[in-house]
């Protein structure tokens, strides 16, 4: 799995401030699927230095936390896979603390069909408690369009957000875009930047001082095709937006019997 | 002969020769060497494109050669000088490689040895004495690039068979069995680089169930005659309940005829195999490895007299080794010249193929490898990349002397497929005077920078 990086969970909790932001797995998707009898397990590491101090609408501040989020994706054809995430977070005062589960259907465009960039569709519906997200089911749909280029390397995810229960139950459809640029330092070192944003309801978008901007200087290091390595640091600079994030994924690609065709 | 001829110290870039640049018409047969003898040839080759169909779900749009995949079975007789018409129906320039013959340059097929490109639309006339005899093949080699319609992404190819001047051998049926995979496009490999995959593959054009059985009879020996023409997977082909005796690789006869469960080939790589049919039923030929068997690599066995659902049982192990076939005894001869050739990749980037080099070069930036007529040259291939290389060299065969530091003789090729990071050492006696091509047979890696030219002094 190449680049498979992708974002979720700048969670909107009110209009038109955006705020209460997720930490849990923040990754841009790349629209590659993990092959059929694969599993990639990923451990998602987030930190925030410097963020939401307070509880807003009693869910638990994000200053301090740390966020541990194992996700498990199964490939199931060579156009499609299921994921599933289990988020935790630990801070003071809370201790270790289960926070939710998400599901996480994909499908792909299969790259015999020669499309000029990657394209899927990933769909993901889950619950967090409201200590940690005041809006409890989640729903969101992630188009992915990605390209390889020579050296660099490009992605876009224009991710729609839907409550489903919780206080923006009737705020409408959210829009949380997230894209990456990167460049092929070497086979093994990759750079570049990760960009997500929360910018609210797509029928009333929040100012910019409301809404959630970060921008994470990142490396990628294709050390094996079994792994998958990724830190960066985040710079969030608008008052909703946790303002330093600190980044890792970890991943391990276990095969169970399929091979790529070249031997 | 006919042909234009060229001049022989023209080293030529492969990239100006791409398909799409016609422009190079100076390099082509002119009109005006038009063969105007009234003399059939002993065979015409007629490149055209055609609608071909590998099963009745799957068609692909390609080019070949008299409308057929693969082209017809040519069979020439040793030593006896035989004409071969060649038409170019195309809308670009095209040349035909005789794979394994000892032949002048000019007639070879490359367009970097000197032998002339087949103007569209044009046609010309070769002439040679085959030799050695045994199984080899006809097959463009022009240069694809990153257009996945040329080259031997293409059905350009064709068994030739060059009967020796006494048959020796012993069987009752012959078989020709040619691999090709279809539909290319580019995907992410393993190791981070891109790299070509197949929608479909074949053997003999036909996608598995989509030929008719081969009808065989219990008890009857089969000559299988196998050429891996796939632009850049090598293959590996069983028979279950079977084992094949391996007669010659390459065309050439190999010292110890030994068995084995399955036969491995590298690109442009020939075995040539006798199998007893000893096991009763109705079998698959195909590839061991079940994604290359589903994607229609395969061919069925039919016993007479049985019926029902062709059978496949992949072998217990995979293994090959060259090894098996030769006297594990050194070469007896000591080599007059060591030509260390080191191979590595230059990493592009994940979006793009690798470039190739042979010691720290790309062609046609590499240097020109000088052969002493007469000497005895070791070649040391010595793999500094993760990839695998089925290396090849043109008009001459290489006597195999170590692989992986062990000792072996007797076994003669023109493809040896050197694993990543090993080393293969073989010995080539200079005895074929000419520019002599030599290159990796994987058609993204030659294009990609992967070839020498070695030349006489």
């Amino acid at each position: 799995m190449k680049s498979t990086l992708f974002a979720i969970a700048l969670l909107a909790a009110s209009i038109p401030m955006v705020y209460a932001q997720g930490n849990y797995e923040i990754q841009v998707y790349g629209a590659e699927t993990v092959a059929p009898r694969n599993t990639m397990v990923e451990l998602h590491s987030n930190f925030t230095v410097d963020g939401q101090r307070g509880y807003v609408q009693d869910a638990a501040p994000t200053y301090h936390a740390e966020h541990e989020t194992v996700e498990i994706t199964q490939g199931i054809n060579d156009w499609s896979e299921v994921g599933f995430y289990i988020f935790t977070s630990e801070q003071s005062g809370l201790g270790a603390q289960w926070v939710g589960d998400h599901i996480r259907p994909r499908v792909r465009v299969p790259e015999k069909w020669r499309w000029p960039v990657g394209v899927s569709l990933s769909t993901e519906v889950g619950y967090q408690r409201a200590l940690f997200s005041p809006d409890t089911w989640t729903w969101e749909i992630r188009p992915i369009v990605d390209k390889t280029s020579g050296r660099w390397y490009f992605a876009v995810n224009p991710a729609l957000e839907r409550t489903w229960h919780g206080p923006d139950v009737n705020l409408g459809v959210g829009f949380s875009p997230a894209a990456k640029i990167s460049y092929d330092f070497t086979k093994k070192i990759t750079g570049g930047f990760e960009y997500y944003a929360d910018y609210g309801s797509i029928t009333n978008i929040a100012s910019l001082h409301n809404q959630q901007q970060q921008l994470f200087p990142a490396i990628d290091l294709n050390v094996s095709p079994d792994w998958e390595i990724n830190f960066g640091v985040g710079i969030g600079p608008t008052a909703a937006t946790d303002h330093w994030i600190v980044k890792g994924i970890v991943g391990r690609r276990f095969d169970w019997g399929h091979k790529k065709k070249t031997s | 002969m006919y042909g234009a001829s060229l001049a022989a110290a023209t080293v030529i870039s492969r990239q100006a020769l791409h398909p799409s640049v016609d422009a190079q018409a100076s390099l082509f047969v002119p009109r005006s060497l038009r063969p105007t003898t009234d003399s059939p040839p002993d065979y015409r080759i007629e490149i055209s494109e055609i609608e071909w169909e590998l099963s009745p779900k799957k068609k692909v749009h390609t080019a070949a050669y008299n409308g057929q995949v693969p082209g017809q079975l040519i069979r020439l007789q040793e030593g006896k000088p035989a004409s071969i018409e060649i038409v170019n129906r195309l809308d670009h320039a095209e040349i035909v490689h005789w794979h394994g013959q000892w032949i002048p340059p000019d007639v070879d097929g490359s367009m970097e040895e000197g032998s002339p490109m087949i103007a569209p639309g044009g046609q010309t006339r070769i002439a040679f004495t085959p030799r050695p005899s045994g199984l080899h093949w006809y097959h463009t080699h022009a240069m694809a690039n990153r257009d996945l319609k040329h080259g031997l992404y293409s059905g350009q190819f064709g068994p030739l068979y060059v009967e020796p001047r006494t048959n020796p051998g012993q069987y009752d049926q012959e078989q020709f069995i040619l691999l090709h995979d279809w539909d290319p496009y580019y995907s992410a490999s393993d190791d981070g680089s891109l790299m070509v995959d197949y929608v479909a593959g074949s053997i003999n054009g036909r996608m598995l169930g989509s030929d008719a059985p081969i009808q065989v009879r219990e008890g009857q020996r089969i000559l299988f005659h196998i050429v891996n023409a796939s632009a850049t997977e090598p293959h590996w082909l069983a028979l279950p309940g079977h084992q094949f005796q391996v007669l010659a690789l390459d065309g050439r006869p190999v010292p110890n005829q030994a068995k084995v469960d399955a036969l491995r080939l590298g690109p442009a790589e020939r075995v040539s195999a006798l199998v007893t049919m000893d096991a009763p039923g109705v079998w698959i030929l195909g590839e061991v490895r079940t994604a290359f068997r589903n994607s229609g690599m395969g061919t069925v066995i039919e016993y007479a007299g049985r019926t029902g659902k062709p059978q496949f049982i992949p072998p217990d192990r995979l293994q090959w080794d060259y090894r098996a076939f030769a006297d594990l005894v050194p070469a007896k001869h000591k080599p007059d010249v060591t030509v260390p050739l080191i191979f590595a990749s230059k990493f592009q980037g994940h979006g793009a193929l690798d470039r190739w080099m042979i010691n720290g070069k790309s062609y046609p930036e590499t240097a020109l490898v000088f052969l002493q007529e007469g000497l005895r040259h070791r070649l040391v291939f010595d793999n500094r990349s993760v990839d695998d290389h089925p290396i090849h060299l043109h008009r001459h065969a290489f006597e195999l002397v170590s692989i992986k530091g062990a000792a072996l003789s007797g076994v003669l090729k023109d493809v040896v497929i050197v694993e990543a990071g090993s080393v293969v050492e073989v010995d080539l006696v200079a005895n074929n005077p000419g520019n002599t091509l030599f290159h990796c047979h994987q058609q993204d890696h030659m294009d990609s920078g992967f070839m020498a030219l070695f030349r006489y002094a």
